[in-house]
């Protein structure tokens, strides 16, 4: 039974998960496209709690959903109404052809090279305590092996918020030189 | 609980990515553009959850947090770009931006 | 010993190259003072290593004197090697010698040209070229120096390089030269795969006897021999070469390269006995050379064409010697024809230089009276050349006549026509002696001050005369042998003359020689007889040069224009317009992928992802 529940689940956290990438890449609408990612990063935190990665899904509600996303939905408004006119049009005529064939080659690739080298054979192999995927066992990860990549980390993020503010205020002076 | 074998969650990480770059390659406007790199890096990182599930360890998963820092890093300044050239009156459509022509 | 051999070939080449070296930072005086003064030590180089032999017992005498291995392929094994004996050290001793005194005569003679250094720069490495053709002790050797005289031939007639006359005498020389190179080269291929050696004493012990390869091989020789001789059928270019300056064609074209061939036949004669056919048609060759070239002789109007042409007469003698088998007989002319004919040459510089260039003798009528002591040069010259008793010419001329009718009755035709030869050589010398320093005449020379020309030109003019009167007086034969027995050890002759053979040769052709000499005074002095008409086969030199120009020259212009038109042109000129324009288009067509668009570019690193994915996959 609960297996039957688990799977249900899945197929429809799959689904929304496609459709919403599918309508992000297919609207002309910005804004919707936005609406549209939001409900794929909500299909993916479901995947990730099947998964056992609470830690991750509880984060990526809360980050990406929250706060980037919200930026997003900013910055769409900000800028307004501009409708992509014809998504698919423009560029030389072999653009779209060739997209479609360097995608479909991708994904075919990526499915048979999980085909061979794994046999066919991916199961949960692990078992896993209560406490995977726990904040505790990823903080204590996060402090100890993978200190570096923590850190790093955080130097990227603040190097990206002092670039987000020069952007900003590049375009301000700018402004304010226009209105005077 | 048992519920799909990782191969599946895998592949479905592959559909994601694959529907990601189809949008980067094909739309102009680079708002949806940037929406279409999340989209592949949220498969990048249904990819790693799904091994770390299947080794055990959440190796993995700390990966995958920092791949969403680094990808809201990148939001924030390509958002920032965007702006700017909003301001500027640029028009928003990568085809027009073609100085790097041959 | 080996030393003075050295030291004598290395000498000229010292003062080229000092002259080169040195360039404008000598004088011009000092340029010649350096190639007269290393000549002249060369000629006392040679004179130690005879004076040195001449105390050796005759199995002795040859030296040879390795410095080092030049060619080493497999068995073949080839060094700088020089070989002193009898017949080099003569060689050294008459091309040292000769070529001193003319290179001295420059002196005066080139005195103010502007390009004087590179005069005697020339004069130089020729005098090392022809040193190191006589000194070499194996053929490899004796073909570079084959090679060099050519060079240094080319480059000395060419040497007045603004006038194009001498430009395309200069090259008709090497051209007809380099033939006969090749006919060399060809020679000692065949020597190489018969015997596997090139070193004179190897290659007459083991060279094959009679049959077609001892014949090819020898074949090869003549024809290098004839080329470089100015024999039938090579022998156009000679006549042109007077366009280089006078002692040039003293010392080269009359004295030393030109007699190269003789030299070489009495070198190998042992491959020549071993191919009586060719040896044979030495001979004849030589022998219709002389009469040819007589003929011709009698109609030439330029001075220096008519002593080039008498050059080429008695190299026929001396082919006609060597070939016969009476080498030393052959040698003795060839060394006494250095003497009269070089002071011939020089003789007539004096009077050419006097008359600022004249040459035609028509326009050089009565310099006898102005220019006596040239005149009597001249004289002195002309009577050696004819062969009158008591000159060198009689000696040495009519031991070759007598050697011959040892050969049975091809002997005794070459025997005849070297006494028409006789008879012609009376004639046209005197008849250029007649004409040119006769008493009649109004040409008008200039002198400096009461002499007939500058100190250096006259004492190595009146040095020649002398050698021209007593130099015959080395052989008698058969009475006095001492050059036969000097050589004999190296090129023992096989044609010998008998006594009466000796006396019946001497008496006709001082006979037909002074019936020469009696003809031309009457021709150009008495005037009993009218000067008959001259003959226009005489006049265009029997066509040879005409023959030449149709068969060889226009074929190949025709074949060249030919080629130009239909494949150089198009194929070659036209097929860089049609490269540039692929590479144009092409390049266009590439630069169509750089059109700006980001999202090609994208889509170019997803294709690139996927092509690597299958590489990756594959690869496992």
């Amino acid at each position: 039974m609960a297996n039957f529940l688990v799977w249900v689940v899945w197929v429809l956290a799959a689904f929304a998960c496609i459709a919403s990438a599918l309508g992000v890449v297919s609207f002309r609408n910005p804004f919707f496209s936005a609406l549209a990612l939001i409900g794929n990063l909500a299909s993916l935190a479901v995947l990730y709690l099947l998964l056992g990665g609470e830690f991750v899904a509880a984060g990526q509600v809360l980050v990406y959903g929250g706060a980037v996303m919200v930026m997003f939905l900013f910055v769409i408004a900000y800028l307004g109404d501009r409708t992509d006119e014809a998504p698919w049009a423009g560029g030389p005529s072999w653009q779209a052809v060739g997209t479609v064939l360097a995608a479909g080659a991708i994904l075919a690739e990526v499915i048979v090279a999980l085909a061979l080298t794994t046999g066919g054979e991916l199961t949960h192999e692990a078992q896993i305590a209560r406490s995977f995927g726990s904040p505790a066992s990823i903080g204590r990860l996060f402090l100890t092996d993978h200190l570096l990549a923590f850190e790093v980390t955080s130097i990227v993020l603040l190097v990206a918020a002092v670039g987000g503010v020069v952007l900003g205020a590049h375009a301000r002076a700018l402004e304010g030189d226009a209105r005077a | 609980m048992h519920g799909p074998d990782v191969g599946w969650y895998l592949v479905l990480a592959a559909l994601l990515f694959v529907t990601g770059a189809l949008g980067v390659l094909v739309r102009r406007s680079p708002l949806i553009i940037l929406l279409s790199v999340e989209i592949m890096l949220n498969g990048a990182n249904l990819a790693l959850i799904a091994f770390a599930r299947r080794l055990g360890h959440e190796d993995g998963q700390v990966f995958a947090i920092a791949v969403m820092a680094i990808a809201a890093s990148e939001v924030v300044v390509g958002l920032g770009l965007i702006v700017a050239m909003g301001r500027r009156h640029v028009e928003l459509d990568v085809d027009k931006l073609r100085t790097l022509r041959g | 010993m080996s030393a003075c051999a050295w030291i004598c070939l290395v000498l000229p080449l010292a003062s080229a190259a000092a002259i080169t070296i040195g360039g404008t930072s000598l004088s011009r005086r000092t340029a010649g003072y350096i190639s007269t003064i290393t000549t002249f030590g060369s000629f006392v180089a040679a004179i130690a290593a005879f004076a040195v032999m001449l105390g050796e017992s005759p199995g002795d005498r040859p030296h040879t004197t390795t410095s080092w291995t030049w060619l080493e392929a497999g068995r073949y094994h080839f060094g700088l090697t020089l070989l002193t004996d009898q017949l080099s050290v003569m060689m050294m001793l008459i091309v040292a010698g000769v070529g001193g005194l003319i290179v001295a005569y420059s002196l005066g003679y080139m005195d103010g040209e502007d390009e004087e250094r590179r005069y005697f720069a020339y004069m130089s490495l020729f005098v090392f070229s022809m040193l190191l053709l006589v000194q070499s002790g194996n053929l490899l050797l004796l073909l570079a120096g084959w090679g060099m005289v050519g060079l240094s031939s080319y480059l000395l007639i060419g040497f007045h390089h603004d006038r194009p006359s001498a430009v395309a005498a200069a090259k008709k020389a090497f051209v007809m030269n380099a033939f006969g190179d090749a006919t060399l080269a060809l020679a000692l291929f065949l020597l190489i795969q018969h015997t596997g050696r090139l070193d004179y004493a190897g290659v007459f012990a083991s060279s094959p006897h009679g049959g077609a390869v001892a014949n090819l091989i020898a074949l090869g020789l003549l024809g290098g021999a004839v080329a470089k001789s100015a024999q039938i059928p090579l022998h156009t270019w000679l006549p042109d070469a007077m366009e280089g300056p006078t002692p040039v064609s003293a010392l080269i074209h009359a004295a030393t390269m030109v007699t190269a061939g003789v030299y070489l036949i009495a070198r190998t004669h042992v491959l020549f006995e071993n191919a009586w056919f060719v040896a044979d048609l030495a001979a004849a060759l030589g022998a219709a050379t002389l009469l040819m070239a007589g003929l011709i002789a009698l109609v030439q109007v330029d001075i220096k064409r008519v002593i080039a042409y008498s050059t080429m007469s008695q190299i026929g003698y001396m082919f006609v010697g060597a070939a016969a088998g009476a080498y030393p007989n052959g040698m003795f002319h060839l060394m006494t024809h250095a003497f009269f004919k070089a002071l011939l040459f020089l003789a007539a510089g004096i009077a050419i230089h006097a008359l600022t260039g004249e040459q035609d003798i028509r326009k050089m009528r009565g310099l006898g009276r102005t220019m006596p002591r040239t005149r009597l040069a001249f004289l002195v010259g002309s009577l050696a050349l004819v062969g009158i008793p008591p000159f060198a010419g009689f000696f040495s001329k009519d031991s070759i006549l007598a050697a011959v009718l040892d050969r049975g009755a091809f002997g005794a035709v070459l025997f005849a026509c070297g006494i028409v030869g006789a008879f012609l050589t009376g004639v046209y010398t005197f008849r250029l002696f007649f004409t040119v320093f006769g008493e009649t005449g109004d040409v008008n020379p200039h002198l400096h001050g009461d002499r007939e020309g500058p100190p250096s030109m006259v004492w190595t003019v009146g040095v020649l005369a002398v050698l021209s009167v007593v130099g015959g007086f080395l052989q008698f034969a058969p009475v006095w042998t001492p050059l036969t027995t000097w050589l004999e050890p190296v090129a023992r002759p096989f044609a010998e003359a008998s006594s009466w053979q000796e006396a019946l040769a001497s008496a006709a052709a001082v006979a037909v020689g002074a019936a020469g000499i009696a003809i031309a005074y009457a021709l150009y002095v008495a005037r009993t007889i009218p000067v008959p008409r001259t003959l226009p086969v005489l006049q265009h030199k029997f066509y040879w040069d005409e023959a030449y120009d149709l068969l060889f020259y226009r074929p190949a212009d025709l074949v060249a224009r030919y080629l130009n038109r239909f494949f150089e042109q198009p194929v070659i000129v036209g097929s860089i317009g049609e490269v540039t324009q692929g590479f144009r288009v092409g390049a266009g067509e590439v630069s169509r992928v750089q059109n700006g668009l980001v999202r090609s570019y994208a889509l170019a690193l997803a294709a690139g992802v996927a092509v690597l994915a299958v590489v990756f996959l594959v690869s496992r």
